[in-house]
C-alpha cells in the first residue's frame, strides 16, 4: 500500500469535527469603485464541513471566495484560514496559505499546450516536488478523478466534464485541507455535474473540507450539505444546524 | 528555492523564447541594430581617440633653459649688472607661447655682449645641467616625454623646417646660434596643457616655453566631443533597449496570463513567476550580444576603409583588440536591460490577483 493511500485511510478517519478552518468577525468590504459588496459577515466553516455557496448574481459570493483566498483583503473585520490571519499577513506569506487549499475554477483553466498529466504535474512543479513524487502524485490524483487512461491526452480531446476532473485532479494534488470550487459545474452538462459533486463529495468524505460555489439549486437540494445564502453583501441563510433552508 | 525548481524554470524561460519564436527574432533583431550602432560609436570613439593621440604627441612643446643664449638674447633685465646693451630695443622676450620668433628674429632682440655676462646670471652652464633638468622636467606629471635638444641640434631643426630659398633668412646670424639649448616635451593628457605648462615653467633654469596652445585645446575639445556624442548615443540606445525587451516581455506575459493565475492560485512564490521571464529576458539579451560581436566584426571590415579617407587615419585599430571588449558591453546592456525590463514588467503584474490578472 503507497504512502498516500495510507495518508488516504488515515484522513477517513478523521471524522468532522468542530475545529473552525475558515473564520469570518465582522468582516466588510467594499470596492473602490464603491460597490459594497459584503457588509458584516460572521462564520465559521470547520474542518471537515462540505458547505454549499449560493446566491444571485452579483450577491457577494465571488468576494466571499476571493476573500480566502485572499485575492482581496477586507476594510474592516478578520478572516482566518487554515490558521493565517489574512488581515495581518504579508504578501510573502500569500502562496503558503494558497498552498493550503486546492482550487477549482469554472471554466477549467487547463493549459491547452500541455497534457493531462503535466497540467496536474503544474501544481507540483510550482511548489518544488521531485520528478519522482510528481509521478506518484500525479497519477494517483488522475486515478481518483478517473482519468488515469487519459493521462497522455490534451486537454482539447477531453470532454467539458473531463476536463473538469482534471481540474479537480489539479486542486487535489499537493493534497490541501480545503478545496474551493468556484461554479465547478457552470460549464458542464447536467450528468456530468452530478458526477464532479460526487467526486468532491468523496473527496469530503476523505476529511478535507469543500467550499463550492453554485448556482444549480437542484444539485444543492440532491447532495443535502451545508448551505450558505448571500444575499445583497450579507449572510441571509446558514444550516449550519443541519436543517433546511 | 530548490535547484530542482530552479532548473524547471531555466526550462521554462527558454520554452519561452520558443513559444514566442516571432517577437523573440524581432527583439534579437533590433537589440543587434541597437548593439551595433553602440558598437560603432566606440569603435569610432576609440579610433578618434588613437589618432588625436597621436596627433597629440606630435604636438611638441619646446622648452628653452636659461643658459648662456637666453641671456644674450634675451634682454638686459636678465643680467645681473643690467647694463651694456649692444643693440638698442625696448623689446625683451621672456616668455613666448607662440613661435620661434621670440628667439630668432633678431629685430626686436637685445643681443648683450658675452664679456657682460657673468655665471651667475644663467642657471645651465654645461650640458649635465641641461639632462638633469629634462629628468627634472620628466617627473612633472602629464609630462609624457622630454628629449634634450642642444642650441645646435635645435636651430638645424629650425634650418630644415624652412624652405631651401628662405635658408638666406639666417645669414644674418654670421655663424652665431642664438638658441637656448631646450628639451622637447610631450604630454600625455592635452586637457592638462596650461597646468602642466606651468609646472614646467616653475622649475628653476627653465627660461621659455614655445607652444602651439590652441591646437591643444582644440584636440582636447574634440576629443570631449566624441565622447560626449558616443555616451549619448550609448545613453540612449540602452533605453532603447530596455523598451524592445519589455515589451518581449510583456507579449510573453500576455500569452501566459493563464499559466501565471493558475502559478498564484497554487501558491507560486513571486521569484517563481519570475524567473522564466528574467531567464528570457537575459537569453534574449545574450543571444544579441554574441550575435552583435560577430556582424561587427563584418562591418568594421567593411567602415575601415572610409574611416581611414575621411579621418586621415594612418591606421585603425585591429577588430581583435576590442571583440571582447565590445562583447563585455553588449553582455552587460543585454543583461541589464533584458533583467531590468523583466523585473519592472513582472513587478507591476505580480500585485494584481486572479480576475484582475486575467482581465490584462
Amino acid at each position: 500500500m503507497s504512502k498516500i493511500d495510507t495518508q488516504i485511510i488515515q484522513q477517513q478517519a478523521v471524522a468532522p469535527h468542530q475545529i473552525p478552518l475558515i473564520e469570518f468577525k465582522g468582516v466588510s468590504k467594499t470596492y473602490l469603485s464603491g460597490t459594497n459588496a459584503l457588509t458584516d459577515i460572521n462564520i465559521k466553516i470547520n474542518k471537515g464541513e462540505f458547505v454549499f455557496v449560493v446566491g444571485a448574481s452579483g450577491a457577494g459570493k465571488s468576494t466571499f471566495m476571493k476573500l480566502i483566498m485572499r485575492e482581496e483583503k477586507p476594510n474592516t473585520g478578520d478572516i482566518i484560514v487554515n490558521g493565517y490571519h489574512l488581515h495581518t499577513m504579508s504578501r510573502k506569506q500569500v502562496p503558503m496559505l494558497r498552498r493550503t487549499m486546492g482550487i477549482v475554477f469554472q471554466d477549467f483553466r487547463l493549459i491547452p499546450t500541455l497534457n493531462v498529466f503535466d497540467n496536474v504535474a503544474f501544481a507540483m512543479h510550482v511548489v518544488g516536488a521531485g520528478s519522482r513524487e510528481i509521478r506518484k502524485r500525479v497519477s494517483n490524483a488522475l486515478n481518483m478523478v478517473g482519468l488515469g487512461h487519459k493521462a497522455r491526452s490534451m486537454p482539447s480531446q477531453l470532454s467539458g466534464g473531463e476536463q473538469q476532473r482534471v481540474g479537480l485532479a489539479r486542486a487535489l494534488v499537493n493534497k490541501p485541507n480545503l478545496i474551493i470550487a468556484d461554479e465547478p459545474t457552470g460549464n458542464v452538462d447536467p450528468n456530468m455535474s452530478y458526477e464532479i459533486v460526487e467526486l468532491l463529495t468523496e473527496i469530503n468524505r476523505r476529511g478535507t473540507t469543500v467550499l463550492m460555489v453554485t448556482h444549480e439549486h437542484q444539485l444543492v437540494r440532491d447532495f443535502a450539505q451545508r448551505v450558505i445564502m448571500i444575499e445583497k453583501g450579507r449572510i441571509i441563510a446558514d444550516n449550519s444546524d443541519g436543517g433546511l433552508i | 528555492m530548490k535547484l530542482r525548481s530552479f532548473k524547471h524554470l531555466l526550462g521554462g524561460g527558454l520554452k519561452n523564447i520558443w513559444a514566442n519564436k516571432l517577437m523573440s527574432v524581432a527583439s534579437v533583431g533590433i537589440l543587434i541594430a541597437c548593439m551595433s550602432i553602440i558598437g560603432l560609436a566606440y569603435i569610432l570613439t576609440e579610433n578618434v581617440n588613437k589618432t588625436l593621440g597621436e596627433i597629440e604627441q606630435q604636438n611638441v612643446v619646446m622648452v628653452y633653459f636659461n643658459d648662456i643664449n637666453s641671456v644674450r638674447y634675451g634682454g638686459a633685465e636678465k643680467l645681473s649688472t643690467g647694463s651694456n646693451i649692444s643693440a638698442a630695443s625696448d623689446s625683451s622676450t621672456a616668455v613666448s607661447s607662440t613661435g620661434a620668433e621670440s628667439s630668432v628674429d633678431s629685430s626686436t632682440t637685445n643681443v648683450v655682449d658675452p664679456n657682460e655676462i657673468s655665471d651667475e646670471d644663467y642657471l645651465i652652464h654645461t650640458e649635465q645641467e641641461a639632462l638633469a633638468l629634462c629628468e627634472k622636467i620628466r617627473s612633472v606629471p602629464n609630462v609624457a616625454s622630454a628629449e634634450f635638444v642642444s642650441s645646435e641640434a635645435g636651430l638645424e631643426k629650425i634650418k630644415q623646417n624652412m624652405l631651401s630659398e628662405q635658408s638666406e633668412y639666417f645669414s644674418f646670424l654670421d655663424g652665431d646660434n642664438p638658441l637656448s639649448c631646450g628639451a622637447k616635451v610631450t604630454m600625455t593628457d592635452l586637457s592638462l596643457f596650461d597646468e602642466t605648462l606651468a609646472n614646467i615653467q616653475a622649475i628653476d633654469g627653465v627660461d621659455t616655453i614655445q607652444s602651439q596652445g590652441d591646437i591643444a585645446a582644440k584636440i582636447t575639445s574634440i576629443k570631449n566631443g566624441v565622447q560626449i556624442a558616443a555616451w549619448w548615443i550609448i545613453g540612449i540606445l540602452f533605453i532603447i533597449s530596455l523598451v524592445i525587451v519589455s515589451n518581449t516581455i510583456r507579449v510573453t506575459m500576455y500569452n501566459r496570463k493563464l499559466e501565471i493565475s493558475i502559478m498564484k492560485a497554487v501558491g507560486a512564490t513571486d521569484w517563481y513567476i519570475r524567473i522564466p521571464f528574467l531567464v528570457e529576458g537575459v537569453t534574449l539579451g545574450l543571444v544579441s550580444a554574441l550575435f552583435t560581436t560577430g556582424l561587427l566584426y563584418f562591418i568594421y571590415q567593411a567602415v575601415v576603409g572610409t574611416m581611414k579617407n575621411a579621418l586621415s587615419i594612418s591606421q585603425v585599430i585591429p577588430y581583435s583588440n576590442f571583440a571582447w571588449l565590445l562583447f563585455g558591453i553588449f553582455a552587460v546592456i543585454g543583461v541589464v536591460s533584458g533583467f531590468l525590463s523583466s523585473l519592472v514588467i513582472i513587478g507591476k503584474y505580480l500585485r494584481k490577483e486572479g480576475s484582475e490578472f486575467r482581465a490584462i
